[in-house]
């Protein structure tokens, strides 16, 4: 293996430096003496290059799509386009202050309403929102407008439970539960839903039908119209979970699909980077039913100007404060704008073919607890290594060695040892036949090699039952444990 | 078109090969013809440069803060960030990662995040700090959660003088469980929270968590907020705390606050339309479990060296699915990692003088406006520091503001509630002091302000 990640032997920032410990405070005149801060925050006074040499330290012991393959299922690690972050700094863009009068950000509204159009045409869904944050928070604004319809419906009584499959993200229950909901996940059959069970599960106390399409095991939910059929026939809701939306790009929608309301990640599938965990930016768009409880401000277009129009009755209300991630935003439709109709059409398709074509080629290492064709991603089953005394974490973390990222392990829970593998539309075949061939020369290691790993990351295997039994949190548990823990 | 999908000769077609396929209509075979779609509607694609050309010619359409003289304040600042800390943000290693699952190859992203939730556990007082939430108005919602989980009750009450948008916020959070948020009425001479009222809202035994914000909706210091824990005893304090304030004001675990939140936005992040932003959250240890988001964690690797991890997930969504402490996924990393740059950058006394700087301008600008008949300025008796509320008695808030708008001055934000169906509001304005207000600038609202009035009491 030719990987090496930087190693670097960096303290944690407060051992670089002291913190002015004695020094009084400016003072402010009339500031109570009760509130007056005693003790000034003790963090280190460093130089500038003291803390650019820090950080760029600690950046080189962290990959990024940047630095390798990713190819990690449900996420859509694609690459982040350089001219998005350059267009997102621009002083037009980033310093704009949300509470300016309407008249001096007409260029801001107008990016939000157009990139809403587009969106709107992508999800065939004809009203669309912004505000939310992230695909969760995107999420759980569908599942409070679905509670404010049938409360006006006078049915909140009686459609008191969320129904998924069991392939669902986590955050599709959590989500629902926060809303009020109950939660009940519908068996699968070979990785998709069971159209009977469902059928047999709707009733009147249901509110919601929760779905990802194609799902969590790759595959597309074939059934979907007649999903939609058994949804609504008991007057349901269905929803559609945008994560994976990339592999149907210009095939299908949701709207088509007979969904009511859907959430995209503008971070997933419209390449916004995902920020070493965040931030995100989630797309809310629904039909006749539930558009008038979108999230306000709305943006409406009159003549030439645009404005914030607060004026929707049924409206929820607000997701957060101002109105959504609006530097993710400018970045999305930089992106849409680049590619067009044709390459947006191209994205799902290229995304598909690289997933199966890598789906196949590893299939012959391990199984495929599913059907072939699938779209943008697939699961093998880490099942057969245990006959060699290895598990699925065991080849993740041999692959980091390899200098690729890991895919998704362990989810989905239905797949005894479940490696999750997506491989987006900018991967070269070039980087999936290494990609490949790093699998082949992980799977194919020693036993003692594969628990050893890895040995080429910054640190090597992190022992994280030890993290949870003993929570050191924060620098003052660091002290508190004593050097014996800081230098074993 | 851009080359962001690889196309080299002969490249796909010796995947479809591979696949024994012709075509990637065969990949989409499973899609129902019913459910097919045919064009989207997009428009054709453009090259990079036509596409810096259209977003650009979009961007000038607004006009940036530069362009005024802004007095803009409020959760949401403008400051002045040091360029060492979008060097850091841009550097690849960070923004193009995702939240670190794997430990040993995300050592950079998980050790930045344990300094900063390092960091605002030292500012807050508390013990334990999670790796950031969305904004500092969906932290306050997870805050009424918490709440809920350290004690019973369906009350849960927060300052009448909070923002409106937080108050919707909150009671989205609220409505789910079906708990009330209920306003806590303040005394209209000083804004200070009406105690007296807490403390028979919290005898009746089903007040789960009290919320109250320093400085407050109206930018002031309520000398009352230390005394709030006395009156709860084991109900819940939460404090909304200004990250800035907080380097001269008491850590609010010092004087009883169990959770402490705020809006991290002012700390390196340019203020962006609104987004993204930073939600900050530090509680006490003995409730870790009960609290929402991520947390990093200092651990050991195979070899006994100091490693960092992801730790105590089975609070979170992955895991719990809908016993899970909050629904939250993706947060707000990158912004964690630039509050941190900043207030190393920054440091602890230059945090410290910078917000005595902003409180010294604004006491300035209150006595300049102080003196203008028809302005009252501020119109809370009590401490401010960059922030403070005018009122004013003829016309409207929003006249007001365009006439100085006219003059190339961002007077302050309306407070009133924009939904037409809330009952309108008192005339009332948030003025606040960004980082690079001059005083000249100052001079210039005190005389515009002037004007702007006698014009209205003309007009009237």
């Amino acid at each position: 293996m030719t990987y090496q990640q930087a190693r670097w032997d960096e303290p944690p920032v407060w051992e670089l430096g002291t913190a002015a410990a004695n020094e009084a405070l400016p003072a402010i005149a009339g500031l109570p003496e009760r509130l007056r801060r005693k003790v000034a925050i003790r963090w280190p006074e460093l130089s500038e290059l003291e803390v650019v040499r820090h950080y760029t330290r600690l950046s080189q012991m962290n990959f990024g799509i940047d630095t390798g393959t990713y190819p990690l299922g449900s996420c859509t690690m694609k690459y982040n386009p350089k001219v998005t972050e350059l267009l997102a700094r621009r002083a037009g863009a980033a310093n704009v202050h949300p509470y300016q009068p309407e008249a001096t950000v007409q260029g801001s509204l107008e990016v939000l309403w157009r990139l809403e159009r587009i969106l709107s045409k992508i999800t065939g869904l004809p009203e669309v929102s912004l505000q939310p944050a992230a695909g969760a928070h995107g999420e759980y604004a569908a599942m409070l407008m679905v509670r404010a319809y049938f409360r006006d419906q006078g049915e909140l009584a009686e459609r008191t439970e969320v129904l998924l499959p069991d392939t669902a993200h986590g955050t599709n229950p959590a989500s629902a539960a926060m809303a009020g909901f109950t939660t009940r996940e519908i068996r699968d059959k070979d990785g998709s839903v069971d159209l009977e069970e469902l059928r047999r599960a709707v009733s009147k106390k249901t509110a919601c039908f929760m779905l990802t399409n194609p799902n969590t095991a790759g595959l597309f939910e074939s059934e979907i119209l007649e999903i939609a059929e058994a949804v609504h026939s008991v007057g349901a809701m269905l929803y559609y979970d945008g994560a994976n939306l990339n592999a149907i790009l210009g095939v299908t929608h949701p709207g088509r699909m007979g969904f009511d309301v859907a959430h995209l990640n503008l971070h997933k599938t419209f390449s916004t980077p995902h920020g070493g965990g965040g931030p995100g930016a989630g797309v809310l768009a629904a039909g006749e039913k539930l558009g008038p409880y979108l999230p306000v401000p709305r943006i409406v277009k009159e003549g030439r100007k645009f404005r914030f129009d607060y004026d929707r009755p049924k409206t929820i209300g607000k997701l957060k404060t101002a109105y959504g991630n609006f530097g993710l935003d400018l970045r999305a439709y930089a992106y849409i704008l680049s590619h067009g109709e044709e390459g947006l059409k191209h994205v799902a398709r290229r995304a598909v073919l690289n997933s199966n074509y890598v789906a196949a080629r590893l299939g012959k290492y391990l199984p495929r607890p599913f059907r072939p064709l699938v779209k943008h991603e697939f699961v093998l089953s880490g099942a057969p290594l245990k006959e060699r005394g290895v598990r699925t974490l065991d080849l993740a973390k041999r692959l980091l060695d390899e200098g690729v990222h890991a895919p998704t392990v362990y989810f989905p829970a239905l797949v005894e040892e479940s490696l999750m593998v997506e491989l987006p539309e900018t991967e070269s075949k070039r980087e999936l036949d290494g990609y490949v061939a790093a699998f082949e020369r992980a799977i194919t290691d020693t036993p003692e090699h594969l628990h050893a790993a890895p040995r080429s990351t910054s640190v090597s295997r992190v022992d994280e039952v030890r993290a949870t039994r003993e929570p050191l949190l924060s620098w003052k548990d660091l002290r508190a444990s004593g050097p014996k823990a800081e230098t074993p | 078109m851009p080359r962001w999908i690889p196309d080299e000769p002969g490249e796909e077609a010796a995947l479809l090969e591979a696949l024994g396929i012709s075509s990637t209509d065969e990949l989409f075979a499973d899609v129902p013809k019913r459910a097919r779609i045919g064009r989207m509607g997009v428009g054709p694609g453009r090259d990079e440069p036509e596409v810096v050309a259209e977003v650009d010619r979009l961007l000038e359409r607004n006009r940036p803060l530069s362009k005024f003289s802004s007095f803009l304040g409020g959760r949401i600042a403008s400051r002045y960030s040091p360029a060492a800390v979008d060097a850091i943000v841009s550097r690849s290693e960070f923004y193009t990662a995702y939240t670190p699952y794997q430990a040993e190859a995300s050592q950079g992203m998980l050790r930045t995040l344990f300094e900063f939730q390092s960091l605002w556990v030292e500012m807050t007082g508390l013990d334990v700090a999670n790796a950031s939430l969305y904004d500092g108005a969906t932290a306050a919602g997870e805050a009424l959660l918490f709440c809920r989980r350290l004690h019973e009750g369906h009350r849960f009450l927060v300052p009448a003088s909070l923002p409106w948008e937080e108050r919707s916020v909150l009671a989205n959070y609220a409505s789910g469980p079906g708990l009330q948020v209920e306003t806590i009425p303040y005394d209209d001479r000083t804004g200070r929270l009406d105690l007296e009222f807490v403390r028979q809202a919290t005898a009746r035994k089903d007040v789960f968590g009290v919320l109250a914000d320093v400085p407050n909706g109206f930018g002031h210091v309520d000398e009352g907020v230390p005394e709030l824990k006395s009156i709860l005893g084991d109900v819940p304090l939460v404090v909304v705390a200004d990250p800035l304030s907080l380097s001269v004001l008491e850590a609010p675990g010092n004087y009883g606050a169990d959770v402490v939140v705020g809006e991290g936005q002012g700390f390196g992040i340019s203020p962006s339309f609104g987004g993204p932003l930073l939600g900050l959250f530090a509680c006490r240890k003995e409730h870790v479990r009960s609290a929402p988001g991520r947390i990093v964690g200092a651990t050991l690797d195979a070899d006994g060296r100091r490693a960092y991890a992801l730790t105590l997930v089975t609070r979170e969504q992955h895991i719990r699915r809908s016993k899970a402490t909050s629904n939250i996924c993706t947060n707000e990393s990158l912004m964690a990692l630039a509050f941190v740059v900043y207030a190393t950058s920054v440091g602890p006394r230059g945090l410290a003088r910078l917000q005595a700087s902003l409180a010294e301008k604004a006491r300035t600008l209150a006595s300049g406006l102080g003196t203008i008949d028809g302005l009252k300025a501020p119109r809370f008796d009590a401490p401010y520091l960059a922030d403070f509320t005018i009122e004013i008695a003829r016309g409207t808030v929003d006249e007001f503001l365009d006439r100085l708008r006219r003059r190339k001055i961002l007077g302050g934000h309306s407070l009133k509630d924009p939904r037409p169906e809330v009952p309108s509001e008192a005339e009332r304005i948030l003025v606040g002091i960004p980082e690079m207000t001059s005083e000249k600038d100052i001079t210039k609202y005190v005389r515009a302000a002037q004007a702007a009035i006698g014009a209205v009491g003309r007009s009237a």
